[in-house]
């Protein structure tokens, strides 16, 4: 994923197609000022969102991941969020176990209308995770020797 | 015997920092209470006094290394076309595998064959092998699992070795076997070892007959074909077999590998990966079909392969080094030694087990 | 666990099941091993000791027929958590449940004897007899069990047909049994990174704590292995390993039994459990679950409740 080097970090959102991308789409469209370091992934519904996708975001390098949907009780489908609420929730009391800083990953729910609410999100994310520095790489090769370039 | 000395045990570590000023070095390290071998570092412990959970293949043969690297550029020129930049480099270092057990050296020799006797010898494995000694410790004792003289190699096999090193009272002897050998003993930490070659012959001597004791003699019965192509005896001795990994990435003989692009975006890697013919996705074929869909016939090949075809391809050679290490590792204790005992013998009701 | 009464149980239970899975003598008397008899000469070899320590269940989903399947207190919440997601059918197994007083490790028993070669062991009541070259140890149970004997609540099977032995008290009440997870979660955040890695280093990619896991019943499809999805790469980097154990662990999040098969088939000693004890942990605080105790429940994260008591919106600062 590129980045303008040394001005922005590399953070991953996961936005659901009904509320959140569509909070996203008003707040551009009202031309509110955001931070431009978020890359947005749309799924249908937050409930497709595998804890395992932040997990894989987080591994594979991003500092900060971003999940949002519907407001519980307003999922288009009537339910996913309940169940994204539940996984996210583990997850989130998960990542620390394992070395993982907690803030790095949040979770919250934005609808299609809340472009001013979309705007403070990211800025405040986003400036959370500028306060957190770039996230502490994994070691990509510790048991093989460099000249094995493996 | 070309040449021999004598290190003594409290030169150790500074005889091991001499040889990783020259090389990459590889020793069983302890790590929590596993024994693995691993590059020695500074801040490594290492543990001879008990037979490594893993073996030093991946010295040699890593777990996975990349053949080369590629990259997609548009051309400049003409946009419409894909340009690939491909490194395919092969560095390698010189290596000294130290402290491996006779059982190690001979699986590195099973793996040789693989790797030359082809019509397609692997340069990427040569060139490893080309700049890697081997030094090998005398086993001093049995371990659980150990049956090594059954399959002809045994505590204290030199042939597959540069260095022959011997556990005495205070220090260790050690013989050079080859001119690689003799290369490595150069070196002013060690004393003469002239004066400790009785005693070590003794030791070896010993260390033979403990092991003959516990595993018995070289057991050249051919595999009964009867039993060996027995759907039967297979499902009864796979039976508790949870088909993981352990048993081939432990074992120091076992080399089938897998070849992957791992790419993202515009690079990626074209990477060769150990895999396990233990695992479903090992036979897999492109159309779904499975040749060895079942574990019976997983485990048929696994020991198929080291006591009946590696030995077809390779004048009658047991691609078993016997070290025990998959009886070891194995979660349901799986024992490679009496299924292969059991498939020499065609008892009419055959059953996999003892 | 009673022996005698055992094999008493199996000889009257063996003609209505297909099979029954027991253990029998493995390579020395630490390592005993499944066994699957079919008939009933096969039930004098038979065993039962702290050394049975493989998790029965594992292998009942694989089965079609009717089995019976000799279980301790933590295989039985495997087949109730089985029975509960519908991945075994309740009717088509006979629980033959042992009240156990804890299990060894022999990783544990290895390292007490300074890992010498075992000549021959033997079990009496809390001891366990070990006779090496050096001479005979004796080591008490307590001190050789397994991190999940010590923070075992269930001790008696929660469901069994027919109980070989007498019921067994737990010795710890729910707060102690996740002690250990609280105390690691006191670490600082850099200090439980570098414990993972350095952990994680390890890994050999064997899947042995998967395919040892009676939970993990993808098999085949696992997305540790498949190219289609493209989760991992076959590279033996720290990245994919943790990403593998991730897997394994999430996975398993309101499912896993504590059976502790995968930290017991890990060949490299990698304590993979404490993940799935951690999920576990904050699974009982914010749905107050424990996977495989009643055959009634459902998964937490199989269902969801409108107003979560237990889940608060959470500020970005």
């Amino acid at each position: 994923m590129s980045v303008v080097e040394g001005k922005e970090l590399r953070i991953v959102g996961f936005l659901c197609n009904w509320c959140s991308y569509g909070g996203a789409d008003t707040a551009g469209v009202s031309r509110f000022k955001q931070p431009t370091d978020l890359r947005i992934i749309r799924v249908p519904c937050s409930g497709r969102v595998d804890p395992l996708f932040v997990v894989k975001a987080l591994i594979s390098g991003a500092d900060g991941v971003l999940v949002s949907g519907c407001h519980p009780r307003d999922c288009h489908y009537s339910d996913g969020n309940f169940y994204a609420r539940r996984r996210l929730e583990m997850l989130k009391r998960f990542l620390p176990f394992v070395g993982i800083d907690a803030r790095r990953f949040h979770y919250t729910w934005v609808s299609a209308s809340e472009g001013q609410r979309w705007q403070q999100t990211v800025t405040d994310f986003t400036s959370l995770i500028h306060e957190l520095g770039p996230a502490p790489l994994l070691p990509q090769n510790k048991t093989l020797p460099k000249e094995a370039r493996a | 015997m070309k040449k021999a000395g004598y290190l003594k045990k409290q030169k150790e570590k500074e005889f091991i920092a001499a040889l990783g000023a020259k090389a990459r070095v590889y020793a069983p390290c302890l790590e929590d209470e596993a024994v693995l071998f691993k590059p020695v570092e500074p801040d490594s412990v290492i543990c001879l006094s008990r037979p490594a959970v893993s073996s030093p293949k991946s010295a040699i043969y890593p777990q996975s290394e990349t053949l080369f690297s590629f990259r997609f550029k548009k051309d400049s020129e003409d946009p419409r076309r894909t340009l690939v930049e491909l490194d395919d480099t092969i560095a390698v270092p010189d290596t000294i595998i130290f402290g491996a057990r006779p059982c190690d050296a001979r699986g590195i020799a099973v793996i040789d064959r693989a790797f030359s006797k082809t019509e397609t010898p692997d340069p990427y494995y040569l060139a490893r092998r080309a700049k890697t000694t081997i030094v090998t410790l005398t086993c001093p004792e049995p371990s659980t699992g150990c049956f090594c003289t059954r399959v002809g190699c045994g505590p204290a096999e030199t042939s597959d070795s540069d260095v022959m090193m011997t556990e005495l009272e205070d220090g260790y002897l050690m013989e050079a076997l080859t001119s690689k050998g003799e290369a490595l003993l150069e070196s002013p930490i060690l004393e003469d070892g002239t004066a400790y070659e009785a005693q070590a012959k003794e030791a070896q001597k010993a260390a033979h007959e403990r092991m003959i004791k516990e595993a018995g003699e070289a057991d050249t019965t051919p595999v009964d074909p009867e039993t060996f192509h027995s759907q039967v005896f297979w499902e009864k001795a796979a039976e508790r077999c949870l088909g993981c990994g352990a048993c081939t990435y432990l074992c120091p003989t076992c080399y089938c590998f897998n070849i992957t692009d791992e790419q993202v975006v515009d690079k990626g890697e074209r990477i060769r990966s150990w895999d396990a013919c233990m695992f479903h996705h090992f036979t897999l074929e492109a159309s779904g079909h499975n040749p060895r869909a079942q574990k019976a016939l997983r485990l048929k090949n696994r020991i198929g392969h080291k006591f009946v075809y590696y030995g077809e391809k390779y004048d009658g050679i047991i691609a078993c080094s016997g070290c025990g290490r998959c009886i070891r590792g194995c979660p349901v204790s799986m024992e490679i030694s009496t299924i292969a005992a059991a498939l020499k013998k065609n008892s009419g009701t055959v059953s996999g087990e003892q | 666990m009673n022996l005698e009464k055992l094999k008493e149980i199996v000889r009257t239970v063996l003609p209505s099941v297909d099979v029954v899975i027991g253990y029998k003598k493995g390579l020395d008397a630490l390592h005993p091993v499944p066994c699957f008899l079919t008939s009933p000469d096969e039930i004098d070899a038979l065993v039962l000791n702290p050394a049975c320590m493989h998790n029965l269940a594992a292998y009942l989903p694989s089965l079609k027929n009717r089995a019976a399947v000799v279980v301790k207190g933590c295989d039985s919440r495997t087949v109730v958590q089985l029975a509960q997601e519908g991945l075994i059918k309740r009717e088509n197994v006979v629980v033959i449940g042992v009240p156990c007083q804890g299990a060894v490790s022999v990783r544990k028993v290895l390292s007490a004897i300074d890992h010498q070669p075992v000549i021959e062991a033997s079990f009496e009541n809390d001891t366990v007899v070990i006779k090496t070259k050096k001479g005979e140890a004796r080591l008490a149970l307590r001190d050789v069990a397994p991190d999940k004997c010590l923070a075992c609540r269930y001790p008696t099977p929660v469901v069994a047909d027919h109980l070989a032995g007498e019921e067994v008290e737990p010795k710890i009440d729910e707060k102690t049994a996740y002690q250990e997870i609280r105390e690691f979660d006191a670490r600082s955040l850099e200090e439980r990174r570098a414990y993972w890695m350095a952990e994680f280093d390890r890994c050999i990619r064997c899947y042995a704590c998967r395919n040892a896991c009676p939970l993990c019943v993808c098999r085949e499809s696992c997305i540790a292995e498949t190219r289609d999805p493209h989760w991992m790469s076959q590279k033996a980097t720290q990245n994919e390993k943790m990403m593998f154990h991730m897997i394994h662990a999430i996975h398993l999040a309101g499912r896993c039994t504590e059976c502790g098969e995968c930290e017991r088939a890990c060949p490299m000693g990698i304590p993979v459990a404490r993940l799935k004890k951690k999920i576990n942990m904050e699974m009982k605080e914010l749905f107050g679950y424990e996977p495989g105790i009643s055959m009634d429940d459902k998964p937490p994260m199989y269902t969801f409740k409108v107003e979560e008591e237990k889940i608060e919106e959470h500020k970005i600062r």
